[in-house]
């Protein structure tokens, strides 16, 4: 077995924490349950990542097995990376039907045409998901392992999901590859990113819980209200408020959990309004400047700040909007029409 | 003396016939019970039978009605006063909002309520979605192209089809993939679950053979597949004309019955073909 694959093993299998590693290790399904029964799962790292590329090395594991284990360890612990959303275009109107070992001939041979140092693995997943490992060499070097790109790519939507690695110089080759394996015939960045895989996903594909004013009851669970043991001693004074705001908030964000997103980026390019008497910045110029939100949960969070009387019901669009739009960086250019809606770009 | 046994013989029949005379009647009494428990059961099918003719004229009645409401003209529907568009409510679940209408399409397949989507519509300036929590593989833009500005309705009922065969396939699709599955492996499908592909076996008289299936759904708004084909995943053996009857008949099958029912026939159509050798 090559030296380079047993390395990677090796750091792959330090990566996973400890109590993870044999149930990884038994989805890969690479080693049998007999040489798993040979491990002791219970000491050192260091010691059953030895343990582990032993057995690799008498099933003779290649670059493209090592790589399936890499696939896993990402699928699992897709929060560990930063994921952009991508979409493409195409023109004509047919739908076409996606078949699968076609997509990925394709999207083989198109980037090995460009680019023959390239390792490619597929894996899919039962919610229709296709992940795709790439490790970039380059016409000369050998693949490196170690700098991977990540595609998951759900059949016949017009989104890709990309986490792409330090070398960003790949990402144009990586995009054409898409979209002719795709059958699409252009591809842009929307302006969404974030650790979370799935959150991103919930946005895209409308999973998350929209408010939507309709004749048809909805489903029960979400209508789990407690009922409220009030004491009747106490009165609240600010009750109509406090109903006007949490009905203001619902009718924003909803009724369920929010999509996971760490920062929201606002970058102004307003000129500054101030008193002409003050003479403050007069200069005709668009003040730049970058306003920047971030927290472990930000829509959760921004959906508490009117209940928590930190902020004014109803939120500024601006805010309410992301899940909506699906973006999270804005650009705010002035107001050209009398809509508010054309204040934020494309 | 005699005379004494023979009163004591005759006591002594006596009691035997009445012993057998009161079990006569307990068994007589038992019968009685059971004969009217299942009068009262026939009473209560009748009952019920004429409850269910009932309820089913009153389904075709419904029915009936809503056809003549669909045919007929209706001009409360969609309705222009100078600039502005106002819809009438009632058809299809449909609820005035501030700024439009907002529609909820169930879906059902064979008698199960799916999922629901919902459509929020704008009015003004034009009629437009203004959000909605369609899945992104269905083709709502082509759709919408199509048929919003023109007549709602029927974008509505095209859209509903589409929904509505997709979640019918995505059903079949998921019966395959339960543990106790018929099919062998992984099965192929893709997000709108119109290219199936799978292999599996038919086994009769201990004898096993394995097919391979490519089932393509060229109609978006239907839940059966346009395309079959059945293919041998090994060499064919001496058993090469049957194996040719079951394809041809496999293909038949799954082109015109649901996945899931289709393979619930499977043995009985590998058994009779299997008997023919």
């Amino acid at each position: 077995m090559d030296e380079t694959v047993a390395e990677y093993i090796r750091r792959t299998v330090l990566k996973i924490p400890r109590d993870e590693i044999k149930t990884m290790l038994q989805k890969w399904g690479f080693l049998s349950e007999a040489q798993l029964e040979t491990v002791n799962f219970h000491q050192i790292k260091e010691n059953i990542s030895q343990d582990v590329v032993h057995l690799c090395e008498e099933n003779s594991a290649d670059i493209k097995q090592a790589a399936v284990l890499d696939i896993i360890y990402n699928h699992i612990y897709p929060n560990k990376r930063i994921w952009s959303v991508y979409q493409m275009n195409k023109r004509g109107e047919e739908t076409e039907v996606f078949d699968l070992t076609d997509f990925k001939k394709k999207f083989k041979s198109r980037l090995r045409s460009a680019l023959k140092n390239v390792t490619i693995n597929f894996r899919e997943y039962e919610d229709n998901a296709i992940w795709i490992r790439i490790a970039w060499g380059t016409p000369y070097t050998k693949p490196n392992q170690y700098k991977t790109s990540y595609v998951v790519y759900h059949s016949q939507t017009p989104y890709v999901f990309i986490s792409a690695s330090v070398l960003k110089s790949n990402l144009p080759l990586l995009c054409q590859a898409l979209v002719v394996a795709s059958n699409y015939h252009d591809i842009r960045e929307m302006e969404l990113r974030s650790h979370s895989l799935n959150s991103l996903k919930d946005i895209v594909f409308k999973r998350y819980s929209q408010n939507f004013q309709s004749y048809y009851p909805r489903p029960l669970q979400e209508r789990n209200v407690a009922p409220e043991t009030a004491d009747l001693r106490i009165i609240q004074e600010n009750k109509s408020e406090k109903e006007r705001i949490q009905r203001l908030n619902r009718e924003a964000f909803g009724d369920g959990p929010q999509p996971k997103l760490e920062f929201a980026q606002y970058k102004l390019e307003t000129m500054f309004k101030s008193d002409p008497k003050m003479d403050v910045l007069d200069k005709k110029e668009p003040f730049r400047c970058l306003v920047k939100f971030s927290s472990p949960h930000l829509l959760e969070s921004l959906k508490s700040l009117a209940p928590a009387g930190m902020a004014d019901a109803p939120l500024s669009p601006l805010l309410t909007c992301i899940p909506q739009k699906a973006r999270n960086y804005f650009k705010i250019r002035e107001k050209k029409g009398l809509l508010p809606e054309s204040f934020v770009s494309p | 003396i005699i005379t004494a046994w023979i009163f004591e013989r005759v006591v002594l029949f006596l009691a035997g016939v009445f012993a057998h005379l009161e079990l006569l009647e307990a068994r007589a009494y038992e019968a009685a019970v059971k004969q009217e428990e299942t009068e009262q059961q026939e009473e209560k099918l009748a009952r019920l039978r004429a409850r269910v003719q009932q309820l089913r004229l009153q389904r075709d009645e419904l029915r009936a009605k809503l056809d003549l409401q669909e045919k007929g003209v209706r001009k409360g529907w969609l309705q222009t006063s100078g600039s502005e568009l106002w819809c009438a409510p009632a058809l299809r679940g449909g609820k005035l909002t501030k700024r439009g209408v907002c529609f909820c399409i169930s879906t059902a397949y064979e008698g199960t309520y799916l999922d629901s989507y919902h459509l929020d519509l704008l009015t003004k300036p034009e009629v437009q979605i203004y959000r909605h929590s369609l899945p992104t593989f269905i083709p709502l833009q082509q759709i919408a192209k199509k048929y919003l500005q023109t007549d709602i309705r029927r974008f509505l009922t095209v859209l509903s089809d589409h929904l509505n065969a997709y979640v019918g396939r995505r059903y079949q699709a998921d019966q395959l993939q339960v543990p106790v599955a018929a099919i062998e492996g992984t099965l192929q499908r893709n997000s709108l679950c119109n290219l199936l592909v799978f292999n599996y076996n038919v086994s009769s008289k201990s004898k096993a053979f394995p097919f391979h299936a490519r089932l393509l759904y060229g109609d978006l708004c239907c839940s059966l597949p346009t395309e079959v084909v059945v293919s041998c995943t090994r060499k064919r053996t001496m058993w090469g004309s049957v194996w040719a009857e079951m394809a041809a008949a496999h293909t038949d099958l799954f082109r015109h019955v649901a996945l899931h029912k289709a393979f619930s026939s499977f043995s009985s159509v590998g058994e009779s073909l299997a008997g023919a050798l």
